[in-house]
């Protein structure tokens, strides 16, 4: 596997994420709610609001990873550790999602470590 | 590599820097108990954004409009790169960008106003230029 195809993973994964926040967002607020234009803010909490939190969180990762991704192929500069850092992210964010949704302390945030190292060092390599 | 892909990467990093110059102060500030936690607010009475002291909020806002920067910024640098078009005018607009960005943060800490804000617009007028150039 391609670090662009880990790239298009891990946007199928953000979707995923967004597909779960909507549901949490559906079933806390309502489809009236949220088919109208929200202008009073109301807020969801326990895991629909970690989910949210977790979507914010895997969107801002994508801004940085996904041109480290194309800098790397657009450069043509591809390796066996290009390609180990991408898995590595890919594996972080499938394992931070759930540790965020379930709550569960330290994993969460030490898979967000490994994800950003891991973006880090793309972009450290590309150099 | 074209030197818009260079800046692009240092843009990156910089990213990385402004996240620890957030980072830290938050969990200095609010322990690495809240941190750590799942942030419920509906538990620590808030978000944990409403619960630093003003020069860290301003450092995670400086972050998150970096964020919004690189957005626009990333589509310049490909469209500028995978079009073949990158030459003098575009190098020099992705420099004034990065320049503006590292610029952009200690202002922001400080809270200089105006000179945020219009640090933050010579940061995206050079990005709406490489982007206007490629189309030119």
């Amino acid at each position: 596997m391609t670090e662009i195809q880990i790239l298009a993973l891990y946007g199928l994964l953000v979707i995923l994420t967004l597909i779960l926040q909507a549901t949490g967002g559906l079933t806390q607020l309502g489809m009236g709610y949220l088919l109208g234009s929200r202008d009073e803010e109301r807020t969801v909490s326990g895991i629909a609001g970690r989910l949210e939190r977790a979507l914010n969180n895997s969107v801002t990762a994508m801004v940085l990873f996904a041109p480290a991704v194309l800098l790397i192929v657009v450069t043509d500069s591809s390796t066996n550790q290009t390609l180990l850092a991408a898995q590595a992210f890919l594996i972080a964010r499938i394992v931070y999602l759930p540790s965020y949704a379930f709550g569960i302390t330290g994993l969460r945030s030490l898979a967000w470590v490994v994800g950003i190292v891991a973006t880090i060092t793309l972009y450290l390599l590309a150099l | 590599m074209t030197p818009e892909l260079t800046v692009l990467t240092l843009a990156a990093l910089l990213q990385a820097v402004q996240f620890a110059l957030m980072a830290i102060p938050t969990n200095l500030e609010l322990g690495a108990g809240k941190t750590l936690s799942p942030r419920d607010p509906e538990r620590l009475g808030g978000s944990l954004q409403d619960q630093v002291s003003p020069r860290t909020g301003r450092l995670i806002r400086a972050m998150n409009n970096h964020f919004e920067a690189l957005i626009l910024f990333t589509i310049a640098v490909l469209v500028v790169t995978l079009s073949g078009q990158s030459g003098p005018f575009t190098t020099a607009c992705a420099w004034i960008y990065l320049v503006a960005r590292v610029a952009y943060v200690p202002v922001y800490a400080y809270g200089l106003t105006p000179w945020r804000s219009l640090i933050w617009g010579v940061g995206f007028f050079a990005t709406l230029a490489m982007l206007l150039a490629a189309l030119l």
